[in-house]
């Protein structure tokens, strides 16, 4: 992660500064482990009350800051100091977003933009914890990743991992938090972009066929039963739970073709685009479509402190294409309905240019973008300033966004999960979902 | 070595007792433990713990008989609080059930009420009342056209932009109650932080007189804020809805103290375990030790309770301590309510001992061995032992090579010169180099990156700061980066302390030589840090010690003689801790590179014990690993005393730990007898052995081998995973170990080995114990009935390498 600050004239060093406020899990005293694990299997039970709109979540993570000024909250009217020059594009909705997405711009009435989202944490690692886990950061315990609660209340599907991470777990709050790490993702270790992209070890080593693989993992639980009886500890449980998943992706043929994002026609991949962003939401729609519960995308480099014009003439482009294409693709598949697509970053961008013709951290105000899973196209919801500098409208924070989210996956917000030490935490806390954005 | 006899007679006498009556002392004591009234609006309040027989502490303030000597001194208001009355010396003396104590009371300027400061009241006012957050006006940008400088780091800007900005409006000397200072917190005018200051409550009234006296700037010799004090600093409450309350003491420059409780700002660690209010009322709930934190002016610290339900006897079972270590262990676990796991097997500790200190599993004859020999001191013979095998070498290379981020750099840390330094780290261990002489040879390291392997260091990171940051968290255990940007809210560190810190590095020089791939290192002499925000040339200042005295001298030769001095309170303790950490795997002060007053130690007696410890044994790593690996609290079961507490944090009991990457893969090599190829190195070097941390393979990293792009010990990664689960299940490692032509597995099938030896074989050199009769049944029967023997073998390897016994450290 590249690790800047919103102190002018000064760049933060590397990654570890997350360490403030990192890994102190099981802060209180004792920190009773033992059993939690259970605890939490016996709580999770049925997750909620009420119709699930979205059966999937695409969860894409801008990561650096992406500047809302130059996507989704243009200010053509501002000095130019403010608006940069990169222009407008019109919506068929009437709006604009930046003039570096006119294929968005097309299919705005397919989506809702945040414009109003909000909070106070300036730095990456604090603002991608509020972003990821829909909490703020705490000293005494670490909140699970959004993919992660999914995964802890729904399970896999059709024999694939819940919550799948492409091309990686890029941030350290895509984790599991107080969870076990039975429900971190599965990462898919690679770029599907890439020539040859495969999913390794899906398959069975050869030699290997499925009836001695009955017999191994039959030897295997008799040659365990003994240590598994007489100790205890969440890793062995979530090891555990690793080898069940693993037997169920490894004998479902579907679940591994899942994978195979070469099986798509060469004229679907060249309409996500060739790109690493293009080729990661193909990846992505084959899972969802496979029944994978929540995707991860994580897109680095939006950290633009220097010359931000030239950045996004660079990026923009691909991530256009992309989001358009899977937005009209899930359409087309008659699955955008069920298939929940989101876009955010950590935070915003300032809304004046920097010296260095870059903008730096600003949380105060920034955009996001949802799509399908029941979320009412054509929104625009909330609004800043003349300068893009403050909400002024409708503000939305990253606990509002969250409640959202799950509230179209049919998971009461409210719902308490059991943390270490036998605390139960609400899933989301103060955040309450949007009904504006709900079609 | 002094210290330790007298606490540890104490500690043995309650030890031995314990088991029939408890026999600590019943003690009393009073916070402050000495009470100085300095002006006519300096009140103190005053607590009065009592520590019961059994280690739970209650607040007796309220039962208490205070009585002041001379009366004429001071008077009582409420809430127990002292007011000063006439200048004198005194005492108080307290009564408490039958017990007696003196606090020495001095009462000086009783006759002089001083101004209202900007500095030492009215900021602390704004910092209590939340208005200088970041999420307020100590935003970057302020809030609403007003800024306040985040957490009042900066006192003078704060001034001008309250008595100046805004044409001053915010002031009012001829109507105090009239001024926006204080119609906006108290609501008096909209106002969108909402109501922040009670009106006409204590801290109005603070404002109120500072505003009328004229919103005065302070007097240049304004005594400044020293450091301050949450007292009590520890205890133990018992039941939930147990109280006590807190004093927070500050200390100023001119000698004066002050009660800052209702000017501090307050919070718990974990509010579950015990929650405090704003008036310093802490309460206790439910099981669980926390910390309740003080933060006033840029001080912050803590005080360190520990909440038990009531009715929790202290059932301590017949375990004795085996040396210091089991004694601060079980002081605190008595404490906790928590009873030690019995000592493990002989086969648990071989194994376990093999792995921690050697990071190889024992061999099938050396398990043997070890577990038919009925000598009594076999263990401690064995630590001995494993202590001087080259293994130990190569897990320690590895984990300094890992702090100190040893990698390939594209044209700047050639592999050649990064194979010498490798080589140069594993020497030092070899050799038993006391650890601040290698802190030493690497500080002041000069030279060719060839020649002089330990100048490498200045190669890893390019910058300054950046060599200042690594020092700090690598050897002291402290992240000093936020402090690059901004004084840290809840911790010393400052932005002058992060350049001053830094200055220490502005002079290292690195020039090419002869051969293109080689840099040289040298000190310039020349060369300054400044400031990034004042621009001020900063003079070299040890971290929270003393600016040095540096004429003629490398600058950096100062840094590591202060560096590993006694004067440096965390070098010792800090490495101690890290030995302690691979050992019990966590670290007293967990994470172990993360020191700050909100991550306190959980066992402070105990690492301040191996921090002396460690510099008596003069900097000998081996001596202190003898002294952990011989406990009983090393020595520990998995299985907790009372399966209902599984203790983390207090080490009452051993912890499952699945093998690190390096050590797991080793041990399928050594396992199968199969080598694996690295990059670079020979056949056969394992994978500890790897030095680039860039290099490595699939099977390193997703078990979580750290890549080394920083210092910081979270790049390793213990969790489970999906994929690591697929990799041993289907992936090559596994498949190519157990089928080489020249595996153990097939070179026994070749010699037509029966299963029976097969199998024990297989057993020990896994599990490092034989098979049960149960197990080795199973596995008889498995081969007996499979259509094809060979494959049905390889399928026990399988079992075996993929079963929690196995890929745990247990």
């Amino acid at each position: 992660m590249n690790h800047s600050s919103d102190f002018e004239g000064c760049t933060c060093p590397g990654p570890p500064t997350r360490r403030d406020f990192l890994k102190v899990g099981l802060l209180s005293g004792l920190g009773l482990t033992l059993g939690d694990f259970f605890k939490m299997q016996a709580m999770a039970g049925t997750p909620a009350a009420g119709t699930a709109a979205a059966e999937s979540v695409i969860f894409i993570y801008m990561s650096g800051g992406m500047s809302h000024m130059d996507t989704f909250d243009p200010k053509p009217f501002a000095p130019i100091e403010y608006r940069g020059e990169l222009g407008v594009a019109n919506t068929n909705t009437g709006d604009v977003i930046s003039g570096l997405m006119p294929q968005l711009a097309a299919s705005a009435d397919k989506m809702a933009i945040i414009r109003s989202m909000t909070h106070g944490e300036a730095a990456h690692e604090r603002g991608a914890h509020n972003m990821l886990t829909g909490y703020r950061p705490s000293p005494a315990i670490v909140y699970p990743s959004m993919g992660s609660v999914v995964s802890h209340e729904y399970g896999p599907r059709n024999d694939l991992p819940a919550y799948i991470a492409i091309p990686g777990v890029g941030d350290p709050f895509m984790g599991t938090g107080y969870l076990s790490a039975a429900y971190g993702a599965f990462s898919v270790g690679g770029e599907p972009q890439a020539d040859g992209f495969q999913v390794r070890d899906l398959n069975l080593a050869s030699g290997v066929d499925p009836v001695r693989m009955e017999s191994r993992k039959g030897l295997l639980a008799s040659v365990d039963s003994h240590f598994r009886e007489l100790e205890k500890g969440d890793s062995l449980d979530a090891m555990d739970s690793y080898y069940q998943r693993a037997y169920a992706l490894i004998s479902s043929q579907t679940a591994r073709e899942a994978f195979n994002v070469a099986a798509e026609a060469p004229e679907m991949r060249d309409r996500y685009g060739r790109s690493y962003f293009g080729q990661r939401l193909l990846l992505a729609r084959r899972l969802v479509e496979a029944g994978a519960r929540f995707i991860t995308v994580v897109d680095g480099g939006w950290d633009h402190h220097v010359n931000i014009r030239d950045a996004m003439r660079g990026q923009l482009p691909a991530v256009d294409q992309g989001l358009a294409a899977l937005i009209n693709d899930l359409n087309e598949r008659g699955l955008l309905q069920k298939t929940l697509i989101v876009m955010c970053s950590e935070f915003g961008r300032t809304s004046r240019l920097n010296k260095d013709g870059g903008r730096d951290h600003w949380p105060k105000a920034f955009s996001a973008l949802l799509a399908g899973g029941g979320i009412k196209g054509g929104t625009i919801h909330g609004r800043t300033d003349a300068r893009g500098a403050e909400p002024t409208q409708d503000p939305v924070s990253p606990m509002d966004l969250a409640a959202t989210i799950f509230t179209q996956l049919g998971i009461d917000p409210a719902r308490k999960l059991m943390s270490p030490g036998n605390r139960p935490i609400d899933i989301v806390r103060d955040g309450k979902a949007v009904r504006n954005l709900i079609a | 070595m002094l210290l330790y006899p007298r606490i540890c007679k104490a500690l043995v006498a309650g030890i031995v007792g314990l088991a029939a009556a408890p026999v600590w002392a019943a003690s009393l004591a009073a916070f402050p433990p000495k009470i100085q009234l300095d002006n006519a609006r300096d009140p103190q309040r005053i607590v009065v713990v009592k520590t019961r027989d059994d280690g739970v502490t209650l607040d007796v303030t309220k039962d208490a008989i205070f009585r002041v000597e001379p009366a004429t001194l001071a008077t009582w208001s409420d809430q127990l609080r002292l007011n000063p009355a006439a200048d004198g010396e005194g005492q108080i003396i307290v009564e408490y059930a039958g017990e007696t104590l003196s606090v020495p009371l001095k009462v000086q300027g009783a006759g002089n009420n001083p101004p209202m400061s900007f500095r030492n009241d009215i900021e602390p006012v704004i910092m209590r009342s939340g208005c200088n957050s970041g999420a307020c006006h100590g935003a970057a940008s302020g809030k609403n056209g007003f800024k306040l400088t985040l957490f009042g780091f900066d006192a003078a800007v704060d001034y001008d932009n309250l008595t100046r900005d805004a044409r001053a409006r915010r002031m009012d000397a001829a109507k105090p109650a009239e001024s926006l200072m204080l119609l906006k917190p108290t609501g008096g005018v909209d106002h969108e932080g909402g109501t922040k200051i009670e009106k006409d409550g204590p801290l109005y009234q603070m404002v109120h007189r500072w505003i009328a006296e004229g919103a005065n700037n302070d007097p240049a010799e304004l005594p400044t804020l020293t450091g301050i004090e949450i007292l009590p600093p520890a205890g133990v409450l018992e039941g939930a809805g147990a109280t006590q309350r807190f004093v927070v003491q500050a200390s100023y420059s001119d000698g004066t103290d002050r009660d800052v409780t209702d000017l501090a700002v307050l919070a718990s660690g974990d509010d579950a375990v015990v929650a405090i209010d704003g008036t310093g009322l802490g309460t206790s709930g439910s099981r669980g030790e926390t910390y309740l934190m003080a933060r006033f002016g840029t001080f912050a610290m803590v005080s360190q309770f520990i909440s038990i339900p009531a009715d929790t006897p202290l059932n301590w079972p017949d375990v004795q301590p085996k040396n210091f270590v089991d004694e601060f262990i079980h002081a605190k676990l008595k404490k906790m309510r928590v009873a030690p796991a019995e000592v493990c097997s002989d086969e648990v500790f071989l194994r376990r001992a093999y792995i921690d200190t050697l990071g190889v599993l024992p061999t099938v004859e050396e398990a043997r061995t070890f577990l038919s020999d009925t000598g009594p001191e076999k263990r401690g013979a064995l630590i001995d032992q494993l202590l001087q095998r080259p293994e130990f070498n190569d897990v320690w290379a590895m984990k300094w090579a890992e702090a100190l981020r040893v990698r390939s750099i594209a044209n700047v840390l050639d592999p050649k010169a990064m194979h010498r330094y490798n080589d140069w780290l594993r020497q030092s261990i070899q050799g038993n180099k006391p650890i601040n002489e290698l802190v030493r040879e690497l500080l002041g390291a000069e030279g060719g990156t060839f020649t002089s392997p330990a100048s490498n260091f200045y190669m890893v990171v390019d910058q300054p700061p950046q060599m200042a940051e690594n020092v700090a968290q690598v050897f002291m255990g402290v992240q000093i980066q936020c402090a690059q940007c901004h004084n840290h809210p809840f911790e010393r560190w400052t932005m002058n302390d992060y350049y001053s810190f830094s200055a220490f590095f502005a002079q290292v020089g690195k020039k090419g030589s002869s051969d293109p791939r080689e840099f040289v290192v040298f000190n310039r002499a020349s060369g300054e840090v400044n400031h990034v925000k004042s621009g001020q040339v900063m003079a070299p200042k040890f971290l929270g010690g003393a600016v040095p005295d540096l004429a003629g001298r490398d600058r950096r030769a100062v840094l590591a003689e202060w560096l590993v001095s006694p004067e440096n309170p965390w070098f010792a303790k800090n490495i101690a801790n890290r030995v302690w950490e691979h050992f019990m795997g966590r670290g007293i002060i967990h994470p172990t590179d993360d020191v700050r007053v909100s991550n306190p130690p959980s066992n402070k007696e105990l690492l301040d014990e191996l921090g002396k410890r460690f510099v008596a044994y003069n900097y000998d790593m081996r001596q202190l690993i003898r002294d952990i690996c011989n406990s009983n609290t090393y020595q520990a079961s998995t299985q907790p005393r009372d399966p209902a507490i599984q203790d983390v944090r207090n080490f009452s009991v051993a912890q499952v730990r699945r093998l690190p990457s390096e050590m797991l893969l080793d041990a399928i090599s050594e396992i199968t007898e199969t080598k694996v190829k690295f990059a670079s190195l020979p056949l056969g070097a394992r994978a500890v052995q790897v030095a680039d941390g860039n290099a490595g393979n699939y099977f390193l990293q997703i078990f979580g081998r750290p890549t080394r792009e920083s210092a910081c010990t979270c790049e390793r990664k213990n969790e489970p995973t999906l994929a690591q689960t697929l990799h041993l299940i289907n992936g090559d490692t596994l498949t190519n170990a157990i089928q080489a032509g020249d595996s153990r597995l097939t070179k026994r099938i070749n010699e037509q080995a029966p299963t029976e030896q097969i199998v024990e074989e297989l057993y020990l050199a896994a599990y490092s114990r034989p098979p049960r009769s149960d197990e080795a049944q199973l596995m008889l029967d498995y081969v007996a009935k499979a259509p094809d023997r060979s494959q049905a073998l390889q399928d026990t390897y399988w079992s075996i390498l993929n079963s929690k016994e196995f890929v745990f450290n247990h």
